[in-house]
């Protein structure tokens, strides 16, 4: 696979209609979900095609319970769709996806380590296992990189809300999976904290060449972060717009909000979101 | 008065007179006749230092103790493997939980005579019956405990790449333990009662077959000391369970 000419710079530009001869790492055909919840059906997504190129950003946004989540569970193997394929590197997805790491929504530390050793679970792992001193050294990079430095040894509850989501983080990219999916993972911060997460995320998402698929409620936070993004319709969940973000790489994610592309490309994503965001409040 | 109850030192001192008025009641109020079956403080005390000097305090004391830590540890040890084997097998814990259910829900000291008959009067008989009692305690705790562990936990450790043992080991036990050691602290109470009962319904040692054997005889004075022996027991016991509830608990609070 001719990966040296997809470098991170070129993929804005590529975004939009890349894959035509490359196999996606990520494919969504005719995939819809249906939950049964006390006799009553739910249609959460109606079938959808999505193709996910590798070392592709691709950000979901639309209104809640629009299934953007539920795509995520479908990729990780969580959840079976109840229509059509989903297939991760050409093969259908049966079971758990372990090629991915997966930042839910709600963070899942575990409530008996401290901050560190969550971060290190992965590493601990015999999968990955490493010397303890060298497991040690990244969780405590990893720490310093989501700004936990001094938290170390502080248990998840006497962490706040956005403090555990930036462990979570941590913990998710301290094992660099080749795929990570992401499903608001900056809800809970304030605005000049989310911007530096959303700052390091960049950085380490294109160093490493990962593919990421990255759920949101906020467009500028898509904007800035992807090289596609997806406007899903309010319930049942569809496809309403897919547009390429053709600002180029590195962008500066503390003065991109500021460009006039990125204001024509919020402006028009926003008349498609919008109706879809009234429409979900009626529901 | 009233205020003299509210300091501590009033309250002592009120709780010394309480205690030697109903002592001095006790043993100048009551008849010869009645003396006979109420016996006197200072009979009591009379025989508790006679059992110290003979040793058969200490040796009734200790097979109580004995036969219920035996108990107590089979049962917890039993119940944990299997409550986490259990818990570990759904399919196979949904076909047994009704059987489980209805021996749990049994008094299980309706079994003492049948141990008497299949392990005879002595230490077996005390040690299964404390045993089983502990063991479906904790196996219910451990189990509890199992079901309660948040799935997303233990999915998230399996989207990591953790094996089936080390999603156990790294979830599964750790987030079960603060249900196993509640399971474990409502047994102890348990274990003691039934390691008491199993002795006065039959035994040839321990405190509880001292209360037996000598109200049986009709020496009140007998029977009085060793329930004055058990009072200590129990309050040395919920002492010493007070004592490592609040370190756990202050453990607890500084994580």
């Amino acid at each position: 696979m001719p990966k040296g000419d997809m470098a991170g710079d070129m993929a804005g530009d590529m975004a939009g209609d890349m894959g035509g001869d490359l196999a996606p790492k990520i494919d969504l055909q005719g995939v819809g979900k249906r939950f049964v919840t006390r006799e009553r059906e739910v249609e959460a997504l109606q079938p959808i095609d999505l193709a996910i190129q590798d070392h592709e950003f691709v950000a979901l946004v639309g209104p809640s319970g629009c299934g953007k989540s539920t795509i995520l569970n479908m990729i990780a193997g969580l959840l079976p769709p109840s229509a059509g394929v989903v297939s991760y590197d050409g093969a259908a997805i049966g079971g758990l996806n372990r090629a991915v790491g997966y930042m839910t929504q709600k963070d899942t530390l575990l409530p008996w380590r401290t901050a560190a050793d969550n971060v290190r679970i992965a590493l601990e792992l015999k999968c990955r296992a490493m010397p303890w001193d060298e497991a040690n050294e990244r969780v405590a990079q990893m720490l310093t990189l989501v700004g936990l430095t001094g938290f170390e040894k502080h248990y998840p509850a006497e962490l706040s809300g956005g403090m555990r989501k930036r462990v979570a983080l941590a913990r998710t990219l301290i094992y660099e999976p080749e795929t990570l999916l992401m499903d608001e993972p900056f809800g809970a911060l304030d605005a000049q904290l989310k911007l530096l997460m959303l700052d390091q995320l960049q950085d380490l998402t294109r160093q490493r060449r990962m593919t990421v698929v990255f759920v949101t409620h906020d467009l500028g936070e898509a904007i800035t972060l992807a090289d596609r993004v997806v406007v899903f319709s309010a319930r049942p969940g569809r496809i309403r717009a897919i547009r390429p973000v053709a600002l180029p790489r590195p962008r500066d994610v503390f003065r991109i909000r500021f460009t006039e592309d990125f204001a024509h490309l919020h402006e028009s994503l926003w008349d498609e979101l919008k109706d879809e965001v009234t429409r979900g409040t009626e529901v | 008065m009233a205020a003299a109850l509210s300091t501590p030192l009033g309250r002592t001192l009120a709780r010394v007179a309480l205690a030697l008025i109903i002592l001095a009641a006790w043993q100048y109020l009551p008849s010869a006749n009645v003396r006979f079956w109420m016996s006197g403080p200072i009979e009591i005390v009379a025989r508790l230092l006679v059992w110290l000097r003979d040793g058969s305090l200490w040796e009734n004391v200790g097979a109580t103790l004995f036969a219920m830590a035996l108990g107590y540890a089979i049962g917890t040890a039993t119940g944990i493997a299997i409550g986490l084997l259990l818990g570990l097998m759904p399919r196979l814990n949904r076909v047994l939980s009704p059987y489980i259910a209805a021996l749990y829900a049994m008094p299980k000291i309706a079994l003492a005579p049948l141990f008497v008959i299949v392990f005879g009067i002595g230490l077996e008989s005390k040690v299964a019956l404390v045993a089983i009692t502990v063991f479906f305690l904790v196996l219910n705790a451990t189990l509890d405990g199992v079901h309660n562990v948040d799935r997303d936990l233990t999915r998230a450790l399996a989207l990591m790449g953790a094996t089936r043992l080390e999603v156990i080991r790294k979830v599964l036990i750790p987030a079960t333990l603060p249900w196993i050691f509640t399971g474990m602290r409502i047994a102890v109470r348990y274990a003691f009662t039934n390691t008491l009962l199993a002795e006065l319904i039959a035994s040839n040692s321990g405190i509880g077959f001292m209360i037996e054997y000598y109200s049986g005889v009709f020496d009140a004075t007998g029977t009085y000391a060793a329930i004055l022996v058990l009072v200590i027991m129990s309050v040395g016991l919920t002492e010493l369970l007070t004592l490592i509830e609040t370190r756990l608990a202050h453990r607890g609070a500084n994580r």
